[in-house]
């Protein structure tokens, strides 16, 4: 970006254009813990600001990657090769929350947790809710589909995004998708746009689904002796035709991560612990509840709680929480995968990850949404041992190989964004991926949005 | 400090980004150079990068009101705080640091006498230049635009320091040691006689540091490391040699500076390391002294309404952070003001204060701190009660130009009310 396009980009952006060396460190890092500097930020406040940037970036032909938190874990918001980081998070407004038609409409710097605190304030409920949630944005989760804890219920972003205002990589400016219930009028370009990872288009505005806050819930902690237990039961749960709005599962390395201060006991033998929660009216939570407990008994849980009121929950998901800070003791690096498995295939998954873990000598805490079959894979490594880091890179393929096989996929909220493009063929084949392509050619045909995400071209250069 | 120091406290950054959650500054600026992580990345570059700008980083760790709330949240306990002080310390040493600062911080502020002609002048000075204006919490001075601080107000100096009104001759010793402070010492003398006052009636010796150094945290913030060095060094020798059972702190300032900070000073390796280790253990704030002496149970019965309104309690960030204190403080408060205790709205709210960031970015401090008591007022509040000088120098400053009618006062004076009103 030459000094032309720098007072081009000054005349639109003033002040909340940022081209200092420190300033743009600031914006060359997301959550991968990767760095790759950008030549400049811009701070948009309009849809208008949006598209004047993404037409010069046609006419100079600089990258645009579009940012919200940086709080990605595939590096959707990195700027690989270059150009102009667009942060949307001063376009934080929520625009109206509509309580007849039940939508909300918002800009894409909204915080996600903001959204939900004045959605929860009118008796509703936008459910997404991923671990980041205080503070990523909606931008972002729409850009990579994020899902979270209560998706086994509830669905992912995908599932509340009813309409979007979009600048294409063109720089054109479309509306998509409806603010209604219905509405099947030409392709579903809304659904294609929620997790392109900013490489189609740059969300403006979304209208967003929101549904009836559940009245009640009630929360479960079972302990069960292995995995192999542990993961029968998941099964079992919905054998029992019941939906629980979450539901957690933790490995005995992750139970042994937080032993000292899960703030509750842990059984001596806990070798899988399951976290479960079920909400609806209040008649029904008590009802479901008691039926989980005894399909983890039946399951051999060895130990069970249950908490109704909000104290008493808070203190059983704190052993969940407590879990991804307390990785560190195990090893200071995390390589963090989350693939996705059916249900029904979740025994075999632990007993191959397992397995895997003893044969290229590694460690491996696996805890997540077991619910929804998504696993978190965590290698942790000691980020100083280039052979382990090569036993580490081996197994996180053997892992992706084998959740293809298991009928999985490789990403269920992450996002492909650098991480995993390699191993995108690996899912979709070729002509997905050529499909993909075309697509992208037709959304942005000079290659401006988000260069070098999804798909492998060149080798990238970390910093 | 020496690049590996740096590496091992930065490396555990996973930058993740919850520090955007909670910091106070970040809503203000909206760009990520604000937050811990922008903060941290910028000193990890500083060691990789030949080419980077000393200036630009000193001005980026300096744009920070250091009030933790990013440590605290931090899944993996980043020691923030610490990267920020030493860095700015590094950088000081490596730019220099401005001639009024090392005027204050290497002459007045470890001196008992420089600080005590300092504020004649300053109280004289007062008088002449500034206007006077009456608020809730007594006369303040406010600043003429001219002088660039735009309306902002500083209280009355008033005619004696705390210790000025002492007898003289009481020396360290005995069990229990106060350290008031500076602000309660010269600017607040009532606070520093109403922490004394209910002090003596834990029926234990007590005793007044009235020589002292300043505690070093301006200093330390600042980037001045020796002279914060200097009053660390004199004060930890001082007091181990009167080896009291416990050192009682009205400020929350000082007292994160002893009980924490002065260990980045006084690291294992120093001489007197073992000695600060010792002096530190035996540092406490005032509420917990109160409950721990049981001083409180013998308050009289309260009549109801006496106090004009609810009063809470704003938790300092350095009493909040790292130290964990606040059930102590509202505790304190409660049994004192009985039923006109109410939980203040926004109570964990930071009050913008951050010492030399209000002096080097006072609009931004003045918004955040104007928020903070308009949250506290609106759920209520008539009286906010704390238990650090900065919080108190910040929220009357704030109350006087925004509604003059609430109160901003330290626990110990409300203490002190209701013992004297038996």
């Amino acid at each position: 970006m030459d000094e032309q396009v720098l007072s081009a980009l000054r005349e639109v952006f003033g002040e909340r254009l940022f081209t200092s060396h420190e300033q743009r460190i600031c914006y060359s890092y997301d959550a991968t813990g990767k760095m790759f500097l950008p030549e400049a930020v811009v701070f948009p406040v309009s849809a208008e600001e949006v598209r004047r940037t993404v037409l010069l970036a046609n006419e100079h032909r600089f990258p645009v990657v579009p940012r919200g938190a940086g709080s990605g874990f595939s590096g959707g918001s990195l700027p690989v090769r270059g150009g102009l980081v667009l942060s949307t998070e001063r376009m934080d407004r929520i625009l109206s929350i509509d309580e007849e038609n039940l939508v909300a409409v918002v800009e894409p710097g909204v915080v996600t947790e903001t959204l939900k605190a004045e959605a929860r304030k009118r008796g509703l409920f936008y459910p997404p809710d991923p671990a980041s949630i205080k503070f990523c944005t909606i931008g972002g989760n729409i850009a990579e589909c994020a899902g979270g804890m209560c998706a086994v219920k509830y669905g992912v972003t995908r599932d509340y995004v009813r309409g979007l205002e979009v600048v294409l990589g063109t720089g054109e400016f479309v509306r998509t998708g409806v603010s209604t219930v219905k509405g099947v009028v030409g392709y579903d370009l809304t659904r294609l746009l929620v997790g392109s990872e900013g490489t189609l288009g740059i969300v403006t505005k979304a209208v967003l689904k929101l549904i009836p806050l559940p009245e009640a819930a009630a929360t479960i902690l079972s302990f069960f002796r292995n995995n192999h237990d542990g993961s029968k039961a998941v099964v079992g749960i919905f054998g029992e035709r019941i939906t629980p709005c979450a539901l957690e599962l933790m490995d005995r390395t992750a139970i042994d991560c937080v032993r000292e201060n899960a703030g509750l006991p842990v059984p001596e033998d806990a070798g899988c612990a399951l976290l479960i929660e079920v909400d609806g009216p209040k008649q029904s939570v008590t009802g479901e509840a008691d039926r989980v407990e005894q399909a983890c008994r039946k399951y051999g849980a060895i130990e069970v709680s249950r908490a109704a009121d909000a104290e008493g929950r808070e203190r059983l998901w704190t052993l969940r929480r407590s879990i991804s800070p307390a990785l560190r003791k195990v090893n200071p690096v995390k390589i963090n995968e989350d693939i996705v498995v059916p249900r029904s295939r979740l025994p075999e998954m632990l007993a191959f990850l397992g397995d895997l873990a003893s044969r290229k000598r590694l460690k491996i805490v696996n805890f997540g949404h077991a619910g929804d079959g998504n696993i978190h894979v965590n290698l942790m490594i000691s980020g100083t041992d280039e052979e382990e880091r090569i036993r580490a890179d081996e197994a996180v393929a053997e892992v992706f190989r084998k959740t293809v096989s298991l009928g999985g996929t490789i990403s269920g909220e992450h996002g492909i964004g650098i991480a995993k493009a390699p191993f995108l063929e690996m899912e979709v084949g070729p002509l997905g991926v050529s499909v993909m392509k075309r697509l992208k050619r037709c959304f942005d045909p000079n290659g401006i949005l988000n260069p070098g995400k999804i798909f492998v071209e060149e080798e990238v250069v970390s910093r | 400090m020496k690049r590996e120091d740096f590496t091992t406290l930065t490396a555990a950054c996973a930058k993740c980004g919850t520090c955007r959650t909670v910091c106070t500054l970040y809503p203000e600026r909206k760009a990520e150079i604000s937050v811990a992580r922008g903060k941290i990345t910028l000193v990890e570059a500083a060691f990789s990068d030949r080419d980077g700008n000393a200036e630009a980083l000193q001005e980026a760790l300096s744009d920070c009101i250091l009030c933790g709330k990013c440590e605290r949240e931090c899944p993996n306990q980043v020691a923030v705080e610490e990267i920020i002080m030493k860095g700015r310390a590094d950088l000081a040493e490596k730019l220099g640091i401005p001639a009024w600062k090392q005027v204050v911080f290497g002459k007045v502020m470890p001196s008992v006498t420089a600080r005590n002609v300092t504020r004649t002048a300053a109280t004289a000075a007062q008088k002449v230049f500034l206007r006077r204006v009456p608020t809730g919490s007594g006369l303040h001075y406010r600043f003429p635009e001219a002088f660039g601080l735009s309306g902002r107000t500083v209280p009355a100096l008033p005619g004696k320091s705390f210790l000025g009104s002492l007898p003289p001759g009481e020396a360290v010793r005995g069990e229990v040691v106060l350290f008031v402070g500076c602000v309660f010492d010269h600017v607040f003398p009532q606070v520093g006689r109403a922490a004394y006052e209910t002090l003596r009636l834990s029926g234990k010796g007590i005793s007044v540091f009235r020589d002292a150094p300043c505690c070093g945290l301006p200093a330390l913030v600042s980037g001045d490391r020796l002279s914060a060095l200097r009053c660390v060094e004199e004060n930890v020798r001082r007091l181990s040699d009167a080896s009291p059972e416990r050192i009682v702190f009205p400020c929350g300032s000082c007292l994160v500076m002893f009980r924490r900070n002065m260990l980045f000073l006084l690291p294992s390796g120093h001489p007197l390391h073992g000695e600060a280790v010792r002096v530190a253990d035996r540092c406490v704030d005032y509420a917990s002294f109160l409950l721990e002496t049981d001083v409180l149970s013998r308050l009289p019965d309260r009549p109801k309404g006496e106090w004009a309104g609810q009063v809470g309690y704003h938790d300092p960030c350095h009493l909040s952070g790292t130290l964990g204190k606040g059930p102590e403080g509202r505790e304190v408060l409660r049994r004192t003001v009985g039923d006109s205790y109410s939980e203040l709205r926004g109570a964990e709210l930071c009050c913008g204060y951050g010492g030399t960031f209000n002096i080097r970015d006072y609009p931004t401090s003045a918004k955040i701190g104007q928020n903070k008591v308009s949250v506290a007022a609106g759920g209520g509040a008539a009286v906010i009660a704390t238990a650090c000088s900065g919080c108190i120098l910040q929220m009357r400053d704030m109350a006087a130009r925004t509604d003059p009618s609430l109160r901003v006062v330290h626990i110990a004076e409300l203490v002190s009310k209701a013992f004297s009103s038996r």
